[in-house]
């Protein structure tokens, strides 16, 4: 049976019965951006919305059902369009069935099946993968949302040591899945880039034809050789959080699909986060990730080596948030047949406030600021080095 | 996890009042103070007790119960609850609902029962079963206090949900002086857990 089928199957089996929840959500965003032409429309620029696409833009629009199969099965169901023009607009970004039993004994299981995203991310808490924080995801999470989905299985076991007296509760997770054979293309072809658009399942980031990344699909079965993630976590009481993933999409990287024009990445990389939140309202997350990506045309062997780290820091008062972060980032490209290729190197700092004015309303400003030297840009004829600039005015209303 | 501690109190009706205090002095409030008379004193007759799901917050979040009583655990939510409870005192399940479908759940042994909902990972509460004769609560002052008390031997629990003690450990300074009231003063050695930082935003998941 083919993802699509499965998924519409999952769709069905989620409308089917009427008391579900639903959840909708229109984000409308007032930008101004003084960024280079952006990767979505063939450029290099690392931001979503640059000078030529900013004042009043669409930032997302969400649908999402959740829905209850008898005792302990839920089907999730989430869908966006963030941009009008893309093809397949309105296109699933995560669509899985999750069994939920009991726990027992102290321990739980779970078990997802579908399109999802692993749990790497410690910004992104909120319906939707959304980042409460700030409006942009940090660089290793923009990632995430960008090339990497699960869609697969995924079994995770907790300790649930805080039901029984203690001060942790540990858990470890392993997922299996197929359809991630791109991933890499992105972070190789432009490098990190700062923004909250996730890539919808039957999507495509870039122009078809255009720039240093042309349309991809991102989410193709090449190989027929599955990726696997393994990972562990480790929360203290409701304060702290741990995690560490290992992710290797095990693609063949000699494998190339004409249907896609594109080789299946060998993708892999270590991840380790950690959130700290206090009574006062504080939350520290720091994450940092590095991997390789390797492809082997018939011209030789290329490998891109990548690596962020980030720093966020913020404060709640009420309804009220201030958030800052600080990103760190660098590419580097290395080849058998050529002398080492591009690479990039750069920082980015990330402000902002937000307003939770009710359940429904919210309000977001953001400032955002990416400095990079990256050598590929002389390849377009621009400077190595760009400064991108950003601010965003998010109004959103959900309900 | 209880701190447990045994005296003699004097001959005829007395009062004991017992303080909890944090290891820094200040006074603990909240603490269940659980007071078992001497043999022959019969636990407190059951009862039945209700245990509300509001906001997805269990109300109240922590109840004394005696030995053998009942609780209902309705949702007045409009989003489903699942309830749960592995704790060896009582392990059960109420499989997802909403309002009152389930009768009432009866807890016949003596001990802490800690409640989850399967949905909603940050929901907890607990319920203190309890065959003692004589419980309740610390006040603001960290202070609990019994009268009418018959002569003979005591045992007093102490317990909260924060408390990290792991073995008796109760500084005590108590007058055993016969119709008199009697002081019995806890002073915990380890640092309480800190407090639950509460109920995350309706819109948050997990991921």
């Amino acid at each position: 049976m083919s993802v699509k089928a499965l998924l519409l199957l999952a769709l069905v089996s989620a409308t089917a019965r009427a008391e579900g929840q639903f959840d909708l959500s229109v984000d409308m965003r007032l930008i101004a951006s003084d960024g280079p032409t952006s990767y979505l429309y063939g450029g290099l620029g690392k931001l979503r919305f640059d000078e030529e696409h900013d004042g009043l833009q669409v930032g997302r629009l969400r649908a999402a059902w959740s829905q209850s199969l008898g005792e302990t099965l839920n089907v999730h169901v989430d869908a966006s369009l963030w941009h009008p023009g893309d093809d397949n607009a309105f296109d699933l970004t995560e669509a899985y069935l999750e069994y939920r039993p009991y726990p027992a004994g102290g321990w739980r299981s779970r078990v997802k099946i579908g399109a999802f995203y692993a749990p790497i991310s410690l910004e992104h808490r909120a319906a939707g993968w959304t980042n409460p924080y700030l409006i942009s995801s940090s660089a290793i999470n923009t990632w995430v949302g960008e090339e990497l989905r699960t869609i697969g299985a995924e079994y995770s076991l907790e300790w649930l040591g805080t039901r029984s007296g203690h001060d942790f509760d540990a858990g470890v997770v392993a997922g299996i899945y197929g359809y991630n054979d791109p991933a890499g293309i992105l972070v190789a072809s432009r490098g990190w880039a700062l923004h909250d658009r996730q890539t919808t399942l039957f999507g495509e980031v870039g122009e078809a034809g255009n720039g240093p990344v042309p349309g991809r699909v991102l989410f193709k079965e090449i190989d027929s050789r599955p990726g696997y993630y393994v990972g562990a976590q480790l929360r203290y009481l409701d304060r702290a959080e741990l995690r560490f993933m290992h992710y290797d999409n095990r693609a063949d990287p000699e494998e190339f699909d004409p249907g896609i024009n594109d080789f299946a990445w060998l993708t892999y990389f270590d991840s380790i986060g950690l959130r700290v939140e206090t009574a006062g309202g504080w939350t520290f997350i720091s994450q940092w990730l590095r991997g390789e990506t390797i492809v082997e045309p018939e011209s030789g062997y290329e490998k891109w080596e990548y690596s962020s780290t980030f720093a966020l820091l913020s404060k709640a008062i009420g309804p009220h948030r201030i958030s800052v972060r600080a990103d760190w980032f660098d590419t580097d490209h290395f080849e058998t047949s050529y002398p080492p290729g591009d690479k990039e190197s750069g920082n980015a700092w990330t402000a902002g406030y937000s307003y939770e004015r009710s359940d429904h309303w919210s309000f977001a400003v953001e400032a955002l600021q990416i400095k990079s030297d990256v050598s590929m840009r002389a390849m377009l004829g621009e400077p190595t080095h760009a400064t991108e600039q950003q601010l965003q005015f998010q109004v959103r209303y959900s309900r | 996890m209880l701190a447990v501690v045994c005296w003699t109190a004097g001959a005829g009706a007395a009062a004991l009042l017992v303080n909890v205090a944090k290891p820094d002095g200040t006074p603990l409030r909240g603490a269940v103070v659980m007071l078992h008379g001497p043999a022959g004193f019969a636990s407190k007759a059951p009862a039945t007790y209700v245990v509300d799901q509001v906001d997805q917050v269990f109300k109240p979040d922590l109840m004394v119960i005696p030995v053998g009583s009942t609780v209902t655990f309705p949702n007045s939510d409009k989003v489903s609850h699942q309830v749960y409870s592995f704790s060896p005192a009582r392990r059960f399940q109420l499989p997802l609902y909403r309002g009152t479908p389930y009768a009432p759940t009866k807890f016949e042994n003596a001990g802490i029962v800690t409640l989850g909902c399967n949905i909603h990972d940050d929901m907890i509460a607990y319920l203190i079963v309890t065959d003692a004769a004589w419980f309740g609560r610390t006040g603001p002052d960290g202070s609990w206090s019994a009268s009418e008390l018959p002569a003979g031997q005591f045992r007093v629990e102490v317990w909260h949900p924060r408390l990290r003690e792991k073995t008796p450990n109760i500084e005590q300074s108590l007058i055993l002086d016969a119709s008199q009231s009697d002081k019995l003063n806890v002073k915990l050695t380890r640092t309480l857990r800190p407090e639950p930082l509460g109920r995350k935003p309706r819109s948050w998941s997990d991921y």
